[in-house]
């Protein structure tokens, strides 16, 4: 693979927002394992990485405003200081918020998250999804016609 | 005996190796400043780009392709995971936007970044302008040579050039054979789509580079050709700026990137009797602006068609991912500026857009092999600018107007109809915070115009018109040859010209107009030349 462009966006403040976020979104029940949540976020963070300055920013912004966002709801507690399920509750009522810029907060956010953490194999495998293996494109095959010559030896043969 | 099988494997991935063979030069390698001389320097390599330097090259003449993005091997993309993908084949990582103006949804943009263009994202879906377009174009915007006749041998030879074919039957999925089953019993006809491609095997990731080598992409139909008539390509180049001098074009300079830090780095200059901005409607506004043109036109004008897609969960098994990311289409609904398509992506990039938050949307993760998707797209109004901003990224804003925002939503309303009309047990509509529908009349209040724009997930495939071709100075940025109003010797070639929205997908379009202009160009090269 070609040389990839390598540079880092998240800081240490951000990278425990990004982690209750992903936390929230993925493992309600404990599903996943801390180690694997920490290394989301490095994975996250090498994504969105080659995109410029300015995305960048703004998306370290969003995750600044998700981080003080419980405040808008009279909850006078960091993001990641909410309990998981207050979190996902938290997450549901910003997502239906009629204040434009605030569903936007969130489904920013899950879109990429969602992406990359389902692009892990195991997690494929468990949503029922097979791989690379496709079967369709094998139903019209050309069909190769054997030659003469093997068809005479094999009567002769029988 | 060689099975079938294998036979049609030999056969492909002898076919795949021939098309692997394009060298480029990367500029990320170059430790040294770099300068040219060349007849001809083409900025992009995409779908306009890419025509423009074959035609060129094989009519004798010298042509450099400078491309911003990294080259790729096709065997490269399928080890590229989606996200990956996005990060090196697209500008900002996929993630583009433009901003909605008023009532208007945040639309999400994809466009390429990589030797190809855009051509290497495309579903590969290739659709000649329609005929009432080009009528408008040719009577009402006076483009004589705008018409269906007078474009038809450049659709015909790029279609044989880049195998534009029906996608066989066998090559729908189960969810495209659901939503033709769901058209069927709403008396929606529906008909066979046709794409540039060559042994596709059904891997429904085409928007993230084909896996396969089997979408006849620009990197794989034109630009090898070009080469192999002497062009010469550059990746990894990022052109800053035009040389113009006594309002002639002289040549281009800008930097190559760095392979690290994806930074400026190391100069290059590069004379030129003819430069070609093919750079696309979202970046050859901010090339042209840097470059001192001042047209009003420059940047506006920007038609999207923005789409949006729905989910719908069957009982039964529907495996969505074996088969062509898009076979079938309807344009029955073009009279409300509607067109219908099948969709598919890669699993994760799907779930993305699901609903909910948490176990929610775990719920409907766990359920993809029965989910089915159906979208559709808006022939939209050009309520769109491009900007020069902070970044080297443009600031892309879009003013929906009121009709099109109800076409959209009316568009999100047909699709969910077909789908419980198809025996879905419930809709994933793109309306942010919506839980599923789960009865046919919960649709309805799609169509009542409660729904804020912003509130609808939206994306758009087909920026056009941000430097559009017109007549006149006053009304548009070039002319009918392709060369701008403003420059001597100083042309775009790419969808950004395109006048109006096309209401189909740009890539076939595109680089027929490109090799007409290219034919155009050839014929009159020594008198450019002469200017130079």
């Amino acid at each position: 693979m070609t040389k990839d462009f390598a540079r880092s966006t998240l800081n240490a403040r951000h990278r425990p927002v990004l982690r209750a976020l992903a936390e929230a979104m993925f493992s309600p029940d404990g599903e996943v394992v801390p180690e694997r949540l920490d290394a989301f976020v490095d994975d996250v963070d090498g994504f969105i990485s080659p995109a410029s300055k300015t995305l960048r920013f703004g998306l370290v912004l969003m995750l600044f405003a998700i981080r003080w966002s419980p405040l808008l709801f009279f909850r006078f507690r960091t993001f990641e200081e909410l309990t998981v399920d207050e979190r996902v509750h938290h997450l549901e009522r910003l997502e239906r918020s009629k204040v434009k810029q605030l569903p936007l907060l969130v489904v920013a956010y899950k879109t990429v998250l969602t992406m990359i953490f389902y692009e892990d194999e195991t997690e494929q495998r468990a949503i029922g999804y097979p791989g690379h293996a496709r079967e369709r494109w094998k139903t019209a095959l050309p069909v190769v016609q054997p030659r003469r010559e093997a068809i005479g030896s094999e009567e002769a043969a029988s | 005996m060689t099975s079938p099988a294998v036979a049609h494997e030999h056969a492909h991935g002898h076919e795949r190796a021939e098309r692997e063979r394009l060298p480029v030069i990367r500029g990320r390698e170059q430790a040294a400043p770099f300068s040219a001389k060349v007849d001809v320097v083409i900025v992009g390599s995409g779908a306009g780009g890419a025509v423009l330097a074959r035609e060129l090259a094989r009519d004798g003449r010298s042509v450099l392709v400078l491309e911003e993005g990294g080259h790729y091997a096709p065997s490269e993309y399928g080890a590229m995971t989606p996200s990956n993908s996005f990060r090196r084949l697209s500008r900002e990582a996929g993630m583009s936007v433009a901003l909605g103006l008023g009532d208007t949804p945040l639309i999400s943009l994809l466009a390429g970044k990589c030797v190809g263009g855009s051509s290497v994202l495309t579903g590969g879906v290739c659709f000649r302008i329609p005929e009432e377009v080009l009528h408008t174009w040719s009577s009402s915007l006076g483009l004589g040579r705008m018409t269906p006749e007078g474009l038809d041998p450049f659709f015909s030879e790029v279609e044989g050039i880049c195998h534009v074919e029906d996608v066989p039957a066998h090559m729908r999925s189960r969810a495209t054979e659901l939503f033709v089953e769901g058209a069927d019993k709403l008396g929606i006809p529906m008909k066979t789509m046709r794409r540039n491609t060559k042994g596709c095997r059904g891997a429904a990731r085409c928007n993230f580079g084909c896996p396969n080598g089997a979408k006849m992409s620009v990197d794989v139909s034109f630009l090898p050709d070009a080469v192999a008539h002497g062009a010469t390509v550059v990746s990894d180049a990022l052109v800053e700026r035009i040389d113009i001098t006594g309002g002639v074009a002289r040549g281009v300079r800008g930097r190559f990137l760095d392979g690290v830090t994806g930074e400026p780095r190391v100069r290059f200059e590069v004379r030129a009797k003819l430069v070609v901005v093919a750079c696309g409607s979202m970046h050859t506004p901010i090339l042209l602006r840097r470059s001192g043109l001042d047209s009003v036109h420059i940047g506006r004008h920007l038609t999207l068609h923005p789409a949006v897609r729905i989910g719908a969960l069957f009982d039964e098994a529907v495996d969505g991912w074996d088969g062509a990311l898009q076979s079938v289409y309807t344009d029955h609904f073009l009279g409300d500026g509607i067109w219908l398509n099948g969709v598919y992506s890669p699993v994760n990039v799907l779930a993305a857009a699901f609903p909910g938050v948490g176990r929610e949307h775990r719920r409907l993760v766990k359920q993809m092999p029965n989910l089915a998707f159906f979208g559709g797209m808006v022939h939209d109004d050009g309520g769109g600018q491009v900007r020069r901003w902070i970044s080297r990224e443009p600031l892309v804003t879009y003013k929906m107007v009121k009709r099109d925002k109800a076409r959209l939503l009316k568009t999100i309303h047909i699709l969910g109809r077909m789908a419980f009309a198809a025996g879905a047990r419930e809709v994933l509509t793109p309306i942010f915070g919506m839980a599923t529908v789960k009865k046919e009349k919960d649709l309805e209040f799609l169509l009542e115009d409660k729904v804020a724009a912003s509130k609808v997930e939206c994306m758009a495939f087909h920026p056009l018109g941000s430097a559009k071709m017109a007549t006149t100075a006053d009304a548009g940025v070039v002319k009918p040859t392709g060369e701008t109003w403003a420059v001597d010797n100083l042309f775009v070639c790419d969808g950004s010209i395109l006048p109006t929205s096309i209401g189909v997908n740009s890539q076939l379009p595109i680089m027929s107009v490109a090799m007409m202009l290219a034919r155009g160009i050839a014929a009159d090269f020594e008198r450019y030349s002469s200017r130079a």
